[in-house]
C-alpha cells in the first residue's frame, strides 16, 4: 500500500513537470507582443478591411530566409520586432519600434512616403546587425549567450566580456563590419571606419606578419582573412591591445595606437570573414584570374611618393611611423623581440640593409624578420636612416660593455637566454657552458666578437669596440659565466685544406655518409631541423646557411665534424669510424649544398656581411 | 430476419469484449491461476517469470540499477528518435539544427536535454549496476557469461554515448571526440588504423560526423537491443536474480496455513525435486527457471506471483526514473557551446566526462594511460567470473567470504572515480593542476 502511494504522488510529481514544461513551451513572450502589437495596429487602422485583415492573424513564428549572402541565413528576429518595417510605430518602444528611415542608408523620401534601400525581405536583419537570427529568446536572439560569437553588433554588450572593453565595444559604428560585406570598394564613404582600419592595418605594419587575403600574406602570425567570423569584437580588441591574454605564447608587440585606431582596426578585422557576403566561388575564381593574389599594400598607403635619393630624415620618420620599434631596441625604445638597431651605421652597410629589407631569410636564413614591401625609395630611405646611428657607445669597462650590447640576447646569466633569445635562430651561446668555451681557442671566440657569426644575428662588434675593449669582455665573460679557468687545448692532426678534391664523387660519397650518419639531427634536408633536434641545446646547425657555412674554413668544419664539439651534442666521428677521407666527402657535400643557390651579388654580400 | 438483427445486434455488443479478451487472451486476473495466465500470455509481460523469488524483490539488493539502465535506454529510444526528425548529419546544417531545436521547435530544448541527460545517467547507472553484480557476488555460476555480456553492454553504452557526444557539432562535442579518438590512436600498430576507420579521414570532420551518426542511431541501438535481450533471457535461464542459500529455505509464515512442515525440512524437499506435493496448488507451470526452481512448481517456496508484485516494483523504478530524467531536464538545459572552430581548440580540451579518468591518465603516460591499463582492465572486467570461481557469499552485499575480490574491485571503483573527478574538476589550461574551490 504503501508504495502504491509513492507511485502516485510520484506520477502527479511527473504531471507537474511536464503542467511546467508546457507552459514553458506554449507560452512564448513572442506571443505577447505580437498580440500587444495587433491591438496597438487595430486602434491605429484606418480601413475596416485593415481592420479584418489584422483581426484573422494570429501569433506566429515570422521569419525571412535569406539565401542569398553565402550560407543560407534564417533571421526569425521579426517574430518579436513585428513592427519593424509599420512606419506608424517610429516612436515605440522595442520592440515594436519600426526601423527608422535614413537617406545616409540610401532610403529615399518618394512622395511623402519612404522607401527602404535595403529591404528587410531580401537581406533579412543579421546580416547588418548580427545576433542570432534562429533564436525566438531574447538571450539567444541578440546574442548574449556567451558561446556565440556575432552578438548583436554595437549594442549588447555580453556579461562575460572583460568590463574594461565594454564601453569602447558600444556603438552603432561597430556595424560598419557588416556594411563592408557587401560595400567592399576601398573608399566605400558609409564605412570610414573599415577604411581607416585597413590603413592602420597597413600602417602599423600588420602586414608583415599577418596574411588578409587580397591584402598581405605575413606568415609569422596567424591567417586573419576569416577572424571576424571566427571571433566576437571582445575577442578581436582584446588580442589587439593585449596581444598575450588569449594567447600565452604569443609574441605580437604590443602597439601604441590610440583608442580611435583600435577600434578602426578592429571593425576592419571584424569585417573580415573569408568571404565577402556579396561574393560568390564564382566571383572568387574570377579574381584569381585576372589578379595576383595579393596586392601590395604600398599601393594602398596614402602619399607614397618615391623619393629619388636616400633621405635619412624621410627613413628615420617611416622608421617611426612604421613601428619598427615594435620589436628591435632603438636607442631608449625596445620591442623586446628582435635585435639592437642603436649602432646599425656602425655594423652594416647600406647595400646589405636594403638587401636585408627585400628578404631578410636570404641573408640569415632563419631570421623571423617579416619581409615588408615598401618601395624601394622607402628602403633606401630608412637604409640611410640606420646609417646615421654610428656613434659607438660611451662604454668604459667590460661590464658595462656586457650589459649594453651582449646581454639583451646572451642574458645577464650568460646562459643564452636573454631577453629575446626565443626569437633568434640559432640560439645565442651559451657562455656557461664550460666544456664548450674551453674546448676553443681564445683566438676563436675573439674572432666570433669581432667579425662576427655569418648567417645569424651575432654582429661584427669589431666595428663597435676596439681590440682591447674585446679582450676584455671576453674575460668578463670568463670570469663571470664559464668560471673555470681556460686548459691548454691539445694540438689535434686537422688538414688545413680538404685533401679531398671536390667533384660529383665525392659530394655523392659524402651525401651517402650524410644520409647514414647525420639526418638523426641535421634533418634530410641539412636544415639542422631533424627529428632529434628539439631535444638538443644548441640546437644542431643548420647547413644551409650560405653565409655561415661559406666563412667556415675546412680546418673548422674538420674539427667539428672529426673531433666533435665538446658541450653539445655533436659526437667525435672519428671514434664512430670516419676516416679524413670520409670526412672530406661529407665537408664537399655540405659546400655543395651552398654552391651556385645564390647570385653573384648576394653571395659577396653574404662573405662580406656580418 | 429477426434473428440476423439479434445476431448482428448480440455480436456488436459481445464486439468490445471480443476484442479485448482477443488481445489480452484473459480477463484481469482475480485468482493465482489468472495472475500466472496473465504473465505466461501477454508478449510483454511474457519476459517475467510467472512467480518471483521474494529475496529478488528486495529493494536493497539490486536498488534496480539494472532497471534504470533499461528505462533509460527506452527514455533516450523514445527522444532519440524524435530527435531524429530535426536532425542532419551535416558539417553544415547540423549546429543550425541543435539552434533550431533550442530557438524554434517545439519542446525542441526539452528533448535535447532528456537525451544528453538520460545518456549521462544511463552510463553512471549501468556502472553502479556493474559494481551492484560485484558486490553480491552475482556473476558465480552459471551467471558468468551474463557477467561478460553485461560488460560488454557497458562498454557499449559508453560507445554510444561517445558517438552521440560529437553529433552537435559545436566546439565542445568536436573537440572532446578529437581528444577520444586521439586516445584510441595510442594503441600500438592499430591504433592509427582504428582511428581512421572510426573518423574516415584524419581529422575529425564530415565522414567522421556521418559515422558516428550512423554508429548512434542504426548500427550501436541494434546491437544494443540485441545484447540486452539476451541479458534478459539468460537472467531467466540463469534462475532469476542470485540470491543467497538462505533465501531458499522456506519460512512457515511464507508458505502460510498450507505448509505444517517444518523449515529445514521443507528445504530438502525443494532441493530433492519436490517430493511433497501440495493438493491446492494443483496446477502446472510449465518450466520456470532452472535450478531448485526450475520445476512444475507444486512445492511450497519464497516466490510470490510477478503479476502484480514485480510488475508494480517495476513500474515504481520507471516511473522513479522518468521522473528524475524528467526534473533534470526541465532544470538544466545541455550544453551548447559556439559552433566548430578547427583552428582553435579550448584550452584545456576535454573528453567526455565518463573519459576524463582516461585522459587523465593519458596526461601520465600516453600508451599506458590511453590503452594499456584500460585494455587490462576492461580484459580482467571480461574474466573476473573465470577467476573467481569460489561458489560462497553469492547473493549478498559485501560478503565476508567475497573479501578480498571485493576489496580489490572497490579499489579499482574508487581509483576511477577519482580519477574522472581530477579530470574533471581539477584540471585547467595545458592541463595543470588547479582548484575548483
Amino acid at each position: 500500500m504503501k508504495m502504491r502511494l509513492s507511485l502516485a504522488i510520484a506520477s502527479l510529481a511527473i504531471l507537474g513537470v511536464h503542467g511546467f514544461v508546457f507552459y514553458q513551451q506554449f507560452f512564448h513572450k513572442w506571443e505577447t507582443y505580437q498580440n500587444s502589437y495587433f491591438d496597438q495596429a487595430r486602434t491605429l487602422a484606418k480601413t475596416d478591411q485593415e481592420r479584418e485583415a489584422l483581426a484573422s492573424r494570429s501569433p506566429k513564428i515570422e521569419q525571412i530566409i535569406v539565401t542569398q549572402f553565402g550560407s543560407t541565413r534564417v533571421d526569425r528576429c521579426t517574430t518579436c520586432h513585428i513592427g519593424i518595417d509599420d512606419p506608424r510605430f517610429k516612436e515605440n518602444n522595442q520592440p515594436y519600434k519600426a526601423h527608422p528611415y535614413t537617406a545616409e542608408l540610401g532610403d529615399r523620401e518618394i512622395n511623402g512616403k519612404w522607401e527602404r534601400r535595403h529591404k528587410f525581405a531580401d537581406i533579412g536583419c543579421t546580416v547588418c546587425h548580427d545576433g542570432q537570427g534562429r533564436g525566438l529568446q531574447e538571450f539567444y536572439a541578440h546574442g548574449e549567450d556567451e558561446f556565440w560569437t556575432e552578438p548583436m553588433l554595437g549594442y549588447v554588450v555580453q556579461e562575460n566580456w572583460r568590463p574594461e572593453f565594454k564601453d569602447k565595444l558600444k556603438g552603432k559604428e561597430f556595424m560598419q563590419a557588416n556594411c563592408a560585406q557587401c560595400h567592399t570598394d576601398k573608399d566605400f564613404k558609409s564605412t570610414p571606419l573599415v577604411n581607416k582600419g585597413r590603413e592602420v592595418f597597413v600602417q602599423q605594419n600588420c602586414y608583415g606578419c599577418h596574411r588578409i587575403e587580397g591584402i598581405s600574406n605575413g606568415t609569422l602570425g596567424p591567417d586573419l582573412s576569416d577572424v571576424g567570423k571566427k571571433w566576437s569584437l571582445n575577442y578581436i580588441h582584446e588580442s589587439i591591445v593585449d596581444p598575450r591574454a588569449n594567447s600565452a605564447t604569443s609574441f605580437m608587440p604590443k602597439f601604441n595606437m590610440t583608442d580611435e585606431e583600435v577600434k578602426a582596426l578592429t571593425i576592419f578585422l571584424k569585417s573580415r570573414r573569408g568571404f565577402n557576403y556579396a561574393e560568390t566561388q564564382l566571383d572568387r575564381y574570377r579574381a584569381t584570374l585576372t589578379k595576383s593574389p595579393a596586392t601590395s599594400p604600398e599601393s594602398t598607403e596614402p602619399g607614397a611618393t618615391t623619393p629619388a635619393v636616400a633621405d635619412a630624415k624621410l627613413g628615420e620618420q617611416l622608421v617611426q611611423q612604421r613601428a619598427c620599434a615594435a620589436c628591435h631596441k632603438i636607442g631608449e625604445t625596445d620591442g623586446g623581440i628582435a635585435p639592437d638597431l642603436s649602432y646599425e651605421g656602425l655594423i652594416k652597410d647600406s647595400e646589405w640593409i636594403v638587401a636585408h629589407f627585400k628578404d631578410p631569410r636570404a641573408l640569415i636564413p632563419d631570421s623571423i624578420m617579416p619581409t615588408f614591401t615598401f618601395s624601394d625609395g622607402d628602403f633606401r630611405s630608412m637604409a640611410a636612416y640606420l646609417g646615421t646611428l654610428n656613434k659607438p657607445p660611451a662604454l668604459n669597462n667590460p661590464q658595462e660593455i656586457y650589459t649594453n650590447l651582449c646581454m639583451r640576447c646572451h642574458g645577464d646569466k650568460g646562459d643564452g637566454h636573454g631577453m629575446i633569445a626565443i626569437y633568434l635562430d640559432p640560439y645565442p651561446r651559451d657562455f656557461t657552458n664550460a666544456g664548450f668555451m674551453n674546448s676553443k681557442p681564445e683566438d676563436r671566440l675573439i674572432s666570433s666578437i669581432k667579425n662576427g657569426v655569418g648567417g645569424t644575428s651575432m654582429p661584427a662588434w669589431g666595428k663597435v669596440l676596439n681590440d682591447e675593449q674585446i679582450k676584455g669582455v671576453l674575460g668578463y665573460i670568463n670570469q663571470n659565466f664559464t668560471k673555470e679557468a681556460r686548459t691548454e687545448i691539445k694540438p689535434r692532426k686537422i688538414p688545413d685544406q680538404n685533401p679531398v678534391a671536390m667533384s660529383p664523387d665525392s659530394v655523392a660519397r659524402g651525401e651517402g655518409i650524410y644520409l647514414q650518419r647525420c639526418t638523426g639531427c641535421h634533418g634530410r634536408k641539412a636544415d639542422g631541423k631533424g627529428a632529434n633536434s628539439l631535444d638538443i641545446l644548441p640546437r644542431p646547425r643548420n647547413l644551409l646557411n650560405t653565409a655561415f657555412v661559406t666563412q667556415t674554413n675546412d680546418r673548422r668544419l674538420f674539427e667539428s665534424i672529426m673531433y666533435g664539439v665538446q658541450g653539445t651534442a655533436m659526437p667525435p666521428w672519428i671514434d664512430y669510424g670516419l676516416t679524413t677521407e670520409d670526412v672530406g666527402d661529407l665537408v664537399n657535400y655540405i659546400r655543395s649544398l651552398n654552391q651556385g643557390k645564390k647570385d653573384a651579388g648576394l653571395m659577396t654580400l653574404l662573405i662580406r656581411g656580418h | 430476419m429477426s434473428e440476423k438483427k439479434n445476431n448482428i445486434f448480440s455480436t456488436l455488443s459481445s464486439m468490445p469484449a471480443a476484442i479485448w479478451s482477443s488481445v489480452f487472451r484473459n480477463n484481469l486476473p482475480y485468482t493465482d491461476l489468472g495472475r500466472s495466465k496473465t504473465s505466461f500470455n501477454n508478449f510483454f509481460l511474457h519476459i517475467h517469470p510467472v512467480k518471483v523469488h521474494r529475496h529478488t524483490l528486495k529493494p536493497w539488493f539490486t536498488m534496480g540499477l539494472g532497471l534504470i539502465s533499461l528505462f533509460l535506454f527506452l527514455i533516450l529510444v523514445v527522444t532519440g528518435v524524435l530527435l531524429m526528425f530535426y536532425y542532419v548529419p551535416s558539417t553544415a546544417q547540423a549546429y543550425d539544427r541543435m539552434l533550431d531545436l533550442r530557438g524554434s521547435v517545439a519542446f525542441g530544448v526539452f528533448l535535447r536535454n532528456m537525451h544528453r541527460w538520460s545518456a549521462h545517467g544511463m552510463v553512471a547507472a549501468v556502472f553502479l549496476h556493474m559494481c551492484r553484480v560485484f558486490f553480491t557476488g552475482s556473476y558465480k555460476k552459471p551467471r558468468e557469461f551474463n557477467w561478460v555480456i553485461g560488460v560488454i553492454l557497458f562498454l557499449l553504452t559508453l560507445f554510444l554515448s561517445f558517438t552521440g557526444y560529437l553529433l552537435p557539432w559545436d566546439q565542445l562535442a568536436f573537440w572532446a571526440i578529437t581528444v577520444g579518438t586521439a586516445i584510441a590512436g595510442y594503441a600500438p600498430v592499430v591504433g592509427e588504423q582504428m582511428r581512421f576507420l572510426l573518423l574516415g579521414d584524419t581529422t575529425v570532420g564530415q565522414e567522421a560526423l556521418l559515422r558516428f551518426y550512423v554508429l548512434h542511431v542504426a548500427v550501436l541501438p541494434v546491437v544494443m537491443v540485441v545484447l540486452i535481450a539476451i541479458h534478459f533471457w539468460r537472467i531467466r535461464k540463469d534462475g532469476g536474480l542470485s540470491r543467497p542459500e538462505e533465501a531458499d529455505i522456506v519460512e512457515p509464515a511464507a508458505v502460510g496455513t498450507v505448509l505444517a512442515t517444518p523449515a529445514p525440512a521443507m528445504a530438502m524437499a525443494t532441493a530433492a525435486g519436490g517430493i511433497n506435493v501440495i493438493e491446492k496448488k494443483n496446477y502446472g507451470i510449465q518450466g520456470l527457471v532452472r535450478g531448485p526452481f526450475a520445476k512444475v512448481g507444486n512445492v511450497p517456496d519464497n516466490s510470490v506471483f510477478s503479476y502484480p508484485n514485480l510488475l508494480l516494483a517495476e513500474l515504481f523504478v520507471f516511473i522513479l526514473t522518468v521522473l528524475g530524467v524528467l526534473l533534470v531536464s526541465a532544470f538544466f538545459n545541455a550544453p551548447l557551446e559556439e559552433a566548430v572552430n578547427v583552428l582553435h581548440p579550448p584550452n584545456p580540451a576535454k573528453a567526455p566526462w565518463y573519459f576524463l579518468g582516461l585522459q587523465e591518465m593519458v596526461s601520465y603516460s600516453a600508451f599506458w594511460g590511453g590503452v594499456g591499463i584500460p585494455a587490462i582492465e576492461v580484459l580482467v572486467l571480461l574474466l573476473v567470473p573465470y577467476f573467481d570461481r569460489g561458489q560462497k557469499g553469492v547473493g549478498k552485499w559485501f560478503a565476508k567470504e567475497r573479501l578480498l575480490a571485493n576489496t580489490l574491485f572497490l579499489t579499482f571503483v574508487v581509483v576511477n572515480i577519482v580519477l574522472i573527478i581530477i579530470g574533471t574538476f581539477f584540471r585547467g589550461q595545458n592541463w595543470e593542476f588547479v582548484s575548483p574551490f
